[in-house]
């Protein structure tokens, strides 16, 4: 089967002023559809970079991305803000929620944009889905002032999948939560993946977070240094990643 | 939820403070608008109605040109053209009525003798109580309601009408309503049968006819008619379109110098959309990233803002309107005081309301559009970044900022009023132009005056003066904005004291310049020489030299001119008169002997005639006159719609049918003013004469003055409140962006009040820096303004009072806008603040 994303050869050089930075220096992957790929590494290593180009926020200074046969790296506006709607699904590790509405209509926010009704049809039936996914049923009406922090990632996680998109993005989604809550994300992130074949890249620094990958590519100074194969397990044991991690000097 | 509109919505709901501010900066500079327009379209209606009233059902009017009226014979002469059916003719004088004994002195009246029979086919007359007229002969009168409260008369009283001719008394059988259509007379008008008038002021002329033409007949064939067969005595023919234009004329200032006043309000108005819309898009900055991300297209962004703004623009012009309506009331009132109108206004029709309330929309669109199309371009990872790149920012700003003020002149322009003219027009694009000059310099000022303005406050709160320049130095482009919208208010308020000072001083110099003497003595009916008034005038002990004084209408050209009568040897003696071309002895001796004139430089400039050119004049014998030109001064006596030519009184009576004085000038033996000037004033009584120091009559054209600025002054007041809503939102948003500051001030020790006294050093900074920005901005608008209008500016002096005013009142303003967020920042809370994104 083709992998349903491709990285060709991508570098990013960011111009301030007189200096510029060279965040990511000739990253090439491939990614298999349905599968957990996590990209490790230290701050500043370039990792939410790659992510941006991998997920059409952004576009590479050189290099291609090809999604579903499609490449990505190029686009106009237009067609990228159709990709983002249609094809990509994105987690931040902060501010994900709109404040002012609740959480189904936060989770409908992508139907709302492609002019769907939400409250019908098969838009609603997938906007309780994918609630029900992240195990917040019976919180659709309340705002994200009055949810925990680990719930509202879990709403951004479903507003992410509803769309059903071709590629799950999540920029370091347990950054700002504690150890259990962040658990409780990985495990929705990883059920979404396992049981309904949501291809994902995950971006971490955490090799417990990393652990719920299949794979894991190390990534230090805008370089992809090492590539880990964990493979599809339901205990996440970050043992092996660890180990791992540790024989490669990281 | 229905699309991103509900975002829209609730992002206004969760920001009421703002949002409320924002509407009301929009409510106010439309309430401007549309009182100014609904008070053109009233005064338009109003002389419209004021003309029906006076004129009638007639089509032309003709009018005597000379104080003895058209003679029978020509009014034999209007009564047999083909084209009249109907001529009505009014005697029309201005007298005293006997007092009874033991009440009085009243004012003067209005005389109108009408023929009863013909008038009524021609005017209507609403009468309150009695009868009307019947025939001629009667001697009986109407009385207008307003002269029978004032005066105590009633049905059946008599009254002494008092003329040239012997004293007549006629018996009061009808009351007119209100103050019936009469203009000028201030609703104090006697109307009896035309014979009686005449017998009164013993001529058989009138003053003029109303005509009414005959089927199939138009106004051109008459007036022609009469051109080619009235030859024997100047007359002047009207329409009722020319008497609508020229009380219009009346009008022209009060009105264009309203709607600048009210477009510059729009102008602050859209400063403060501009600027709420600016902050709240970076606010929004990663929410928008956020949806960027989420795969809202660019225009969906750009509908979300500008929804948002249509909303405020909305219910700003909605609530602007009714406040408009409500304000255009108490301005036609007030306008209608000023000039002689009727009192009440009149309700607007609907175009000028809705006019308002569309740009009022346009313009929050217009101003919404630069922050709607800057939100919908950015990208999902600039939104997601902690701040905006703001320099692109700041460029785009400007451009918009052009383009919206361009909007606001081509809307101005498009809604100038009529009677205003094209002259209006062009001075007041002059002064917007620098205003927007000077609203464009602002952002290149700011960070200097601030500096300079925080030294006083750095002597005593340095910590507050340092964190407040902080503040302000934070987003130059939203404090230049701010600061820009209160230095346009204020420049209104020193442009337009200034403009006043100015307006004040030339009308006082201008009597002062002219007016030979120290007391000005008024009659109501030309006094002749015979009656012997100006040597029992000079007789009093004390007087010096007493000067008569005619004021009437001469004819050059098929045009009338303003004309004075004077004793040239008086003027030379007195000093008065300033010659700009010339000899001024040679020039005053000669009109004295007769075949020479001396004109203002306004007139002389209209005519184009210079120093030797002959002057032509139509003689009321309807002979041609040239009188030629001896001098040319800077100003003359001023006559009933400009500046007076000079002539002698050989000349006035021989060739102009001028009878006697309407006024006299008098001069006292020098420091003999104080015990001279009673004995004067009541010799000018006993002659019926109403006496005036000069200074006072000075005082009423200055007051008056003063009042129409007055009006000027209150819209302006507005643009600075306007302002100040501005300020209240940038020291808002000033508090909830350095909230996690202040969390940190308050937990290592910042106290409430010190908290609270940061926030109002930092309005009290933008206060100065727009204070001393306006006040510069504003001498240079008043300058201008003083130029324009033909004003010296050496004669205008320093406006130190609008000076004060508007430093006072731009520091004042924008402390007390700091209340709200002052206190805000006092209540956060540590905990709260520390958390916060």
């Amino acid at each position: 089967m083709a992998p349903i994303l491709e990285a060709h050869d991508l570098t990013k050089r960011y111009q301030l002023g007189e200096t510029a930075t060279d965040a990511l220096r000739g990253v090439s992957l491939s990614v298999e559809p349905g599968e957990f790929v996590a990209l490790m590494g230290p701050s500043g290593s370039g990792k939410s970079t790659l992510l941006q180009l991998l997920g059409g926020l952004d576009q590479p200074t050189s290099g291609q991305v090809i999604l579903e046969g499609q490449d990505i790296s190029r686009l106009s506006d237009d067609a990228a803000t159709q990709l983002r709607r249609e094809r990509t699904g994105y987690v931040f590790q902060a501010f994900n929620l709109i404040p002012l509405l609740n959480v189904r209509e936060n989770v409908a926010l992508p139907f709302t944009i492609a002019g769907v009704d939400p409250s019908r049809g098969e838009a609603a039936t997938r906007i309780a889905e994918v609630i029900e996914v992240v195990e917040l049923t019976g919180k659709e009406r309340h705002r994200p002032d009055q949810l925990s922090a680990g719930e509202q990632q879990r709403v951004a996680v479903a507003r992410a999948l509803v769309t059903k998109p071709a590629l799950l993005l999540a920029d370091e989604p347990t950054g700002n939560l504690d150890y259990t809550t962040g658990t409780e994300l990985l495990d929705a992130i990883w059920r979404s993946s396992d049981a309904f074949g949501q291809t994902t890249v995950l971006v971490t620094h955490d090799s417990k977070a990393a652990a719920y990958a299949d794979r894991v590519l190390v990534i230090a100074d805008g370089r992809i240094t090492d590539e880990i194969v964990l493979g599809r397990r339901s205990d996440h044991a970050a043992g092996p990643l660890i180990a791992r991690l540790a024989q490669v000097g990281l | 939820m229905r699309g991103l509109q509900t975002l829209a919505w609730r992002t206004l709901r969760a920001r009421p403070l703002r949002s409320s501010l924002t509407a009301l900066g929009v409510a106010l500079g439309v309430a401007v608008l549309t009182a100014s327009l609904a008070t053109s379209a009233g005064i338009d209606a109003a002389i419209d109605r004021t003309v029906a009233d006076v004129v009638g059902r007639a089509d032309l009017r003709v009018a005597a040109f000379l104080d003895r009226g058209l003679s029978p014979a020509a009014l034999d002469v209007i009564r047999s053209s083909s084209g009249v059916a109907l001529a009505a003719p009014a005697v029309e004088r201005r007298t005293f009525l006997r007092a009874p004994i033991g009440s009085g002195p009243f004012d003067p009246v209005t005389v109108l003798g009408i023929d009863p029979a013909i008038d009524a086919q021609v005017h209507d007359l609403v009468l309150a109580e009695g009868a009307g007229l019947s025939r001629l002969g009667e001697r009986v009168a109407l009385i207008t309601e307003r002269l029978a409260a004032s005066d105590g008369y009633q049905l059946g009283a008599e009254l002494t009408v008092q003329g040239a001719g012997a004293p007549v008394t006629v018996r009061v059988v009808g009351i007119i309503a209100g103050g019936g259509p009469f203009v000028g007379s201030g609703g104090r008008t006697v109307v009896v049968p035309i014979d009686v008038a005449q017998e009164a002021f013993a001529s058989d002329g009138v003053s003029r006819a109303d005509l009414v033409l005959a089927p199939g007949h138009t106004a051109a064939e008459v007036v022609a008619d009469l051109d080619a067969r009235l030859t024997s005595e100047p007359f002047v023919i009207s329409s009722p379109r020319d008497i609508a234009e020229s009380l219009q004329a009346s009008t022209a200032d009060v009105q264009s110098t309203t709607a600048l006043v009210s477009v510059i309000a729009l102008f602050v108005g859209a400063f403060l959309i501009f600027n709420t819309l600016s902050m709240t898009v970076s606010e929004r900055a990663r929410e928008v990233g956020l949806l960027r991300a989420a795969g809202a297209a660019r225009s969906q962004v750009l509908g979300l803002v500008l929804t948002g703004a249509i909303a405020i623009g909305g219910i700003g012009s909605l609530l602007g309107v009714v406040a408009g309506l409500g304000l255009a009331r108490a301005m036609a009132i007030y306008v209608g005081s000023l000039r002689g109108f009727p009192a009440e206004p009149l309700a607007p029709g609907p175009l000028p309301t809705l006019v308002a309330f569309v740009i009022g929309l346009l313009v929050t669109v217009a101003a919404a559009l630069e922050p709607a199309i800057r939100a919908s371009g950015i990208s999902p990872v600039e939104g997601l970044r902690a701040r905006l790149d703001l320099e692109p920012a700041r460029r785009a700003q400007l451009r918009w900022l052009i383009a919206v003020f361009v909007l606001i002149a081509v809307a101005g322009l498009l809604t100038w009023p009529a009677a205003a003219g094209t002259n209006g027009a062009g001075r007041a694009l002059v002064v917007y132009g620098v205003l927007l000059l000077a609203t464009l310099g602002v952002p290149l000022f700011v960070p200097f005056v601030v500096r300079l303005a925080g030294l006083p406050f750095a002597a005593v709160a340095r910590l507050d003066e340092r964190l407040a320049r902080a503040s302000l130095s934070r987003d130059r482009s939203r404090t230049a904005l701010t600061v820009g919208a209160l230095t346009i208010g204020l420049a209104m308020v020193v442009a337009l004291g200034w403009s006043a000072q100015g307006a004040k001083a030339a009308a006082s110099a201008w009597l002062a310049d002219v007016i030979p003497g120290e007391e000005v003595v008024t009659s109501i009916r030309p006094v002749t020489p015979e009656e012997g008034v100006t040597e029992a005038l000079v007789a009093v002990p004390g007087v010096h030299r007493v000067t008569p004084i005619a004021t009437f209408d001469v004819a050059s050209g098929g045009v009338r001119l303003d004309a004075a009568a004077v004793a040239g040897a008086n003027l030379a003696s007195d000093g008065r008169l300033n010659f700009i071309a010339g000899d001024r002895n040679q020039a005053l001796a000669a009109i004295d002997v007769g075949g020479a004139v001396i004109l203002a430089k306004p007139t002389a400039t209209r005519l184009d005639l210079g120093l030797g050119d002959a002057l032509p004049f139509t003689t009321s014998d309807g002979e041609h006159l040239s009188l030629v030109v001896v001098g040319i001064v800077e100003h003359s006596i001023p006559g009933r719609g400009g500046e007076a030519i000079l002539v002698g009184w050989s000349e006035a009576t021989s060739h102009f049918d001028v009878t006697g004085a309407d006024f006299f000038a008098v001069r006292f033996d020098f420091g003999a003013a104080g015990t001279a000037r009673p004995a004067l004033e009541a010799k000018a009584r006993e002659y019926a004469l109403e006496p005036n120091p000069l200074e006072r009559v000075q005082g009423s054209v200055t007051d008056a003055l003063g009042r129409v600025y007055g009006l000027f002054d209150a819209i302006a007041l507005i643009a600075v409140i306007v302002a100040a809503l501005g300020i209240v939102n940038t020291l808002t948003m000033g508090v909830v962006e350095r909230i996690r500051e202040l969390g940190v001030l308050r937990a290592i020790g910042l106290s409430r009040r010190q908290a609270s006294r940061m926030v109002v050093v930092e309005a009290g900074l933008l206060g100065i820096v727009g204070a001393v920005l306006g006040i510069a901005t504003g001498l240079v608008v008043g300058f201008l303004m003083l130029i324009l209008s033909g004003v010296p500016v050496g004669l205008a002096g320093i406006p130190w009072a609008s000076i004060l005013t508007a430093a006072v009142l731009g520091i004042a303003v924008s402390i007390a806008a700091a209340w709200w967020p002052a206190r805000a920042a006092s209540r956060v809370l540590i905990v709260r603040a520390m958390t916060a994104e």
